[in-house]
């Protein structure tokens, strides 16, 4: 998949502390966005639903909000903790990794 | 930002899995396919399967707690590595779960008299080491689960110590378990925020109660002991001062409310669950105070009473100002000092338990309530 930018939002969690990151290529190493491609080609990610969350959220885990901009456009996705499949769990950890790496610029 | 979906806007899972285990047939069977369908969209194909497992781990006795490792992955529950009546380990976060988990049994049990999450001496489940660099714990409808912190970063940008460093933490999520299995409060807007305000209140209360601390020694924090020395915080949220708890360059303020006039309306986080419960947290902390002793005795016992007996899935702010203060004159009399100290904890928050309940409201009450009343199920406490 050939990203142009992923918008990660991580909302909710014990704290109630948000995070939100534009990840652009540039701003990223080689292998990180191989490693994101990856993610994202394995996921089929354009074809995954909007809405990947339970009827409601569980006390307490993180709600995130994932936009993947191409060339094509952009695809969002919206999943929790609890309720993203097994093989999206990776992809939540990457962009984890990478939005609280941020935080101390 | 949560969104729902047409079908199953409302009902949160937890509370289909009760419908589905002790409703009548027809309403175990419309609980089953909304289940199923849910467990379909989320492409949970395990979902049903592991609920059927889970639905029977009931212990007959008492306190009976288990504590799995994840091996920082993301499959729960992982592998069991303490169980009720063994030593202690050597890994600290084990140990931690195990011993916070039986405080919080003991103070539900020995103050209230209750048998364990469900009342019925359900199994104490907790997960530890959750994924790599899991800067939260949460409860999953069925188990507690416990990420690290910032274990994975350098140590200079760790925010976040584990979660199961603060006894209050363990405390605020197994109450999540009470209140599933009680109140059943929907976790969005008000009503989640309650929600998110009596696993605060019975998580200090385990604290409390841990310590022997009267209410005017307790520090009313939750979370201490959780932020890394890196950040200018003394833990997430401050019952007795709603928005002091951190000030920090990376964080951010403490966004919580302490009064009415102030209440934050957003639809992140659920609709602001963790931002307005220090609305209700503060008029619980000024309730405790005001009476002295031991706040888990007769604060606590209005509170628990309350979640037990009155709330329902679709209550907000009001009708717990209300609830609390009737319960209070129910358990201590009218007039009592128990009910005055009710009413000016609540009037301190801008709220006046004469005000009577407030028809709910925000998006989302109609969609549960008519759910409810097609199988049947509607919440006809008060």
């Amino acid at each position: 998949m050939d990203v142009e930018r992923i918008k990660f939002e991580r909302t909710g969690g014990f704290a109630g502390m948000t995070i939100a990151r534009d990840l652009k290529p540039d701003d990223l190493s080689e292998e990180q966005v191989h490693k994101l491609s990856e993610l994202l080609d394995d996921l089929e990610f354009e074809n995954l639903p909007e809405q990947m969350t339970g009827s409601e959220s569980m006390p307490d885990e993180f709600t995130y909000t994932i936009t993947v901009e191409t060339r094509r456009g952009e695809h969002t996705v919206v999943t929790g903790d609890a309720s993203a499949p097994e093989k999206m769990q990776e992809l939540l950890q990457f962009l984890n990794r990478l939005a609280r790496k941020k935080k101390n610029p | 930002m949560h969104k729902h979906s047409p079908v199953n806007c409302i009902v949160p899972p937890y509370m289909l899995k009760n419908i589905a285990t002790s409703g009548t047939p027809v309403q175990k069977n419309v609980a089953m396919e909304t289940l199923k369908l849910s467990a379909q969209m989320r492409g949970q194909r395990q979902a049903l399967a592991d609920f059927s497992a889970a639905t029977f781990r009931v212990a007959a006795g008492g306190k009976d707690r288990v504590v799995y490792d994840a091996r920082n992955g993301s499959s729960l529950p992982g592998t069991v590595v303490r169980k009720e009546g063994d030593g202690p380990t050597a890994d600290v976060a084990v140990n931690e779960a195990y011993d916070g988990s039986g405080v919080t049994y003991d103070l539900f049990n020995n103050e209230y008299q209750r048998n364990s999450i469900d009342g019925n001496g359900m199994r104490l489940d907790s997960t530890v080491h959750y994924r790599r660099g899991y800067d939260n714990a949460f409860w999953d409808g069925e188990q507690m689960v416990y990420g690290d912190g910032d274990e994975d970063l350098p140590e200079d940008e760790r925010l976040f110590n584990r979660f199961t460093i603060a006894i209050d933490i363990i405390g605020h999520e197994l109450t999540h378990g009470v209140t599933q299995f009680e109140a059943k409060l929907q976790y969005f807007q008000q009503p989640g925020a309650l929600n998110e305000s009596m696993s605060d209140v019975f998580g200090s209360l385990v604290k409390q109660y841990q310590l022997q601390q009267l209410a005017s020694e307790a520090d009313w924090i939750i979370g201490g002991g959780l932020l890394t020395e890196n950040v200018n915080g003394v833990g997430i949220r401050s019952m007795k001062e709603p928005g002091t708890a951190y000030d920090d360059p990376v964080l951010g303020k403490d966004p919580q409310p302490g009064h009415m006039r102030d209440y934050v309306t957003t639809i992140s986080d659920n609709g602001g669950v963790h931002i307005n419960s220090g609305i209700p947290n503060r008029a619980f902390y000024i309730t405790a105070v005001e009476l002295g002793g031991f706040a888990w005795e007769r604060a606590g016992q209005i509170w628990y009473v309350t979640l037990k007996d009155k709330l329902t899935a679709t209550s907000r702010f009001q009708d717990c100002a209300s609830q609390t203060y009737q319960v209070a004159g129910q358990l201590f009399g009218a007039g009592s000092v128990e009910q005055q100290a009710v009413r000016k904890g609540w009037a301190e928050v801008g709220l006046n338990v004469d005000g009577g309940g407030t028809p709910p409201t925000e998006p989302g009450g109609g969609c549960l309530e008519a759910l409810l009343r097609m199988i049947g199920a509607a919440p006809a406490k008060r």
